[in-house]
């Protein structure tokens, strides 16, 4: 009981700290929106090619990369967990929170539910765009509380990999662009930007144990053909694969950093 | 009085070669200020890091209250404020806030963190800007609300990392009242400095450390004591050297002078004169009395007093900050005009 009231303490912190600087969350959306309305209008034609359609179910691109768009979106907002990290290892706070008789993991949760939560919302957000400009979400309503679900999960489990080299390196910059470098590499070595029969050989191979892949699929499915629940399997293997490894080493490291 | 703190040869070294604190032992009495005074790079921010759970020591034993800091660490943490030199607030919350945020951590129920947080504010001085973000605050302003921070559990004994670094003299005048009010409320407090002046003030005994280790313990007239006498020094119109052999053929006879110097030696004048005693404040009087009586014309008379800066260059070979001998009395311009 006493670490729930703890992580609601900072995870309500962290909440508070966002809803301040609203120029945070409109520059969160940016990219998303760039992507959305530039990405999928210069790649229009990908949806004209009959095997694009076969394998899709869609002749729609933007339909298929609205997946891309999310999963974006959630890589990028789980950069900003490690850097929240580090700035307060250095404005002090953090130490502010060590000598507190509390449970460390509070420290990483608080922030990683908060982080999730910015997470749905901005789903949410580009969600509506991608109705506006005709995407059709084949599997309604329950399908996108199914999508916020992955969201969130899919952001938590990620942001383990900025917790930890946050917890590493106590670097902003250094934090933002491991994340940067991750996130695009895996991005475009995927099923998300391309359906996996249309990709190169190599590609194929990279992208079969890449987790962005089960995610987009996941996403793809649901918007495009409905339950597919195969897919939401894999996307929530794959998130348990990357929380465990990324949020385990975080926690062991931020245990060890400071006791 | 009983042992709040015990540090028994306590070390720290980062890494293979780099030695923080080297083996230093100390204890500190409950209800007393005890200060621990060093340059930077002396070791006293790992020191306080150490017993206050932060930073894991390499050897030695450390208790708080008969805990142990490592293995009661938790008990620790219940019975410690802290107050980190980095003034540990977050700037996107506001004062009341920041307090009601540590209250939560201290798994302290609502109501009465509300009453706690109130009367913080109060005490700090900080009730009208309780509901304003610390962005506009001043850094003492930060300074106070980091201190009310660190006591929202009513901690045992408070750890104060050097806590006026960087503020002005207005802001170090408070948080000095502020720090002496609590202790006469009865709170131990432990804090490192290294401003003389403030260890002098604040704290009835203290450590100077030096290099990871202590270089001398006691209390400020303790350590002053090592260091020598005050010092009384008079200044005579420059052709009044009559005067001056007058005065100190007076002041050689008068109990209580060490040593009186020669006419003409004194840092102050051309024709001066310098006399080291004990009890410099109590003399004074004296001294103005017996030069008075026998109509000696003294232009002016400065009474100076070692201070722990001097303690520490003599200690260590090096100084601690610029800082002037102290005056504590400076009568000038003391002419008697005898009809």
């Amino acid at each position: 009981m006493e670490m729930l009231s703890e992580v609601i303490a900072i995870f309500n912190r962290w909440n508070k700290k966002l809803l301040r600087q609203p120029i945070l969350i409109f520059f969160n959306l940016i990219q998303p929106l760039v992507w959305f309305l530039l990405f999928t209008q210069a790649f229009s034609a990908i949806g004209n090619i009959p095997t694009f359609q076969l394998l899709t179910g869609t002749s729609s691109y933007i339909t298929f990369f609205t997946a891309a768009v999310i999963i974006q979106t959630i890589a990028s907002s789980a950069l900003n967990a490690g850097i929240g990290l580090v700035n307060d290892f250095d404005s002090g706070f953090m130490d502010k929170m060590r000598v507190a008789p509390i449970n460390k993991s509070s420290i990483l949760f608080g922030r990683l539910f908060s982080n999730a939560l910015t997470t749905v919302i901005q789903v949410a957000i580009i969600l509506v765009i991608g109705l506006a400009l005709g995407v059709n979400i084949a599997s309604g309503i329950i399908g996108v509380l199914i999508i916020f679900l992955l969201a969130a999960l899919f952001g938590i489990a990620w942001s383990g990999i900025s917790l930890f080299v946050a917890l590493n390196t106590k670097n902003a910059e250094t934090t933002l662009s491991v994340g940067l470098l991750t996130t695009f590499p895996l991005l475009f070595l995927s099923a998300s930007v391309m359906p996996i029969g249309l990709l190169p050989s190599w590609v194929q191979q990279v992208a079969q144990v890449n987790p962005f892949t089960y995610i987009a699929e996941a996403f793809q499915s649901l918007i495009i053909n409905g339950f597919v629940w195969q897919k939401i399997e894999y996307a929530l293997i794959a998130i348990l694969i990357v929380g465990v490894l990324s949020l385990g080493t975080s926690i062991l490291l931020f245990r060890r950093k400071i006791s | 009085m009983d042992d709040i703190v015990v540090v028994e040869n306590l070390h720290k070294t980062y890494g293979k070669d780099i030695i923080a604190v080297d083996g230093i032992s100390f204890t500190v009495k409950k209800g007393e200020i005890f200060g621990f005074l060093g340059p930077n790079g002396a070791g006293k921010s790992t020191t306080i890091k150490i017993l206050t759970t932060l930073l894991e020591k390499s050897s030695g034993k450390a208790t708080i209250d008969g805990l142990d800091i490592d293995a009661d660490q938790e008990k620790v943490r219940r019975i410690i404020g802290y107050s980190s030199q980095e003034v540990g607030v977050d700037d996107d919350l506001t004062a009341r806030e920041n307090l009601m945020l540590q209250c939560s951590f201290h798994h302290i129920p609502k109501e009465k963190a509300k009453a706690k947080v109130n009367e913080l504010l109060q005490t700090v001085r900080l009730a009208e800007a309780a509901d304003r973000r610390l962005k506009t605050f001043s850094g003492g302003m930060r300074k106070r609300l980091d201190l009310a921070s660190s006591l929202v559990s009513d901690p045992k004994i408070l750890f104060l990392d050097e806590p006026t670094t960087g503020l002005d003299p207005q802001s170090r005048q408070d948080v000095w009242e502020y720090i002496g009010k609590l202790n006469r409320q009865g709170m131990t407090i432990f804090l490192t400095t290294q401003y003389m002046e403030e260890a002098d003030r604040l704290s009835n005994r203290l450590c100077i450390v030096d290099q990871g280790k202590i270089v001398a313990e006691g209390t400020p007239a303790e350590l002053k004591a090592r260091v020598g006498a005050d010092k009384i020094t008079l200044r005579f119109k420059p052709d009044d050297l009559a005067g001056c052999e007058k005065a100190k053929e007076i002041l050689s006879k008068l109990p209580g002078m060490e040593a009186v110097g020669q006419c003409g030696d004194s840092s102050v004048s051309v024709n001066g004169l310098e006399i080291m005693t004990k009890n410099g404040s109590a003399l004074v009087t004296q001294v103005v009395r017996a030069l008075d009586g026998a109509n000696v014309d003294v232009e002016q008379l400065n009474l100076s007093v070692p201070t722990l800066d001097e303690v520490f260059l003599k200690l260590t070979g090096k100084t601690l900050n610029v800082v002037e001998r102290k005056e504590a009395v400076g009568i000038r311009g003391r002419r008697r005009r005898r009809d």
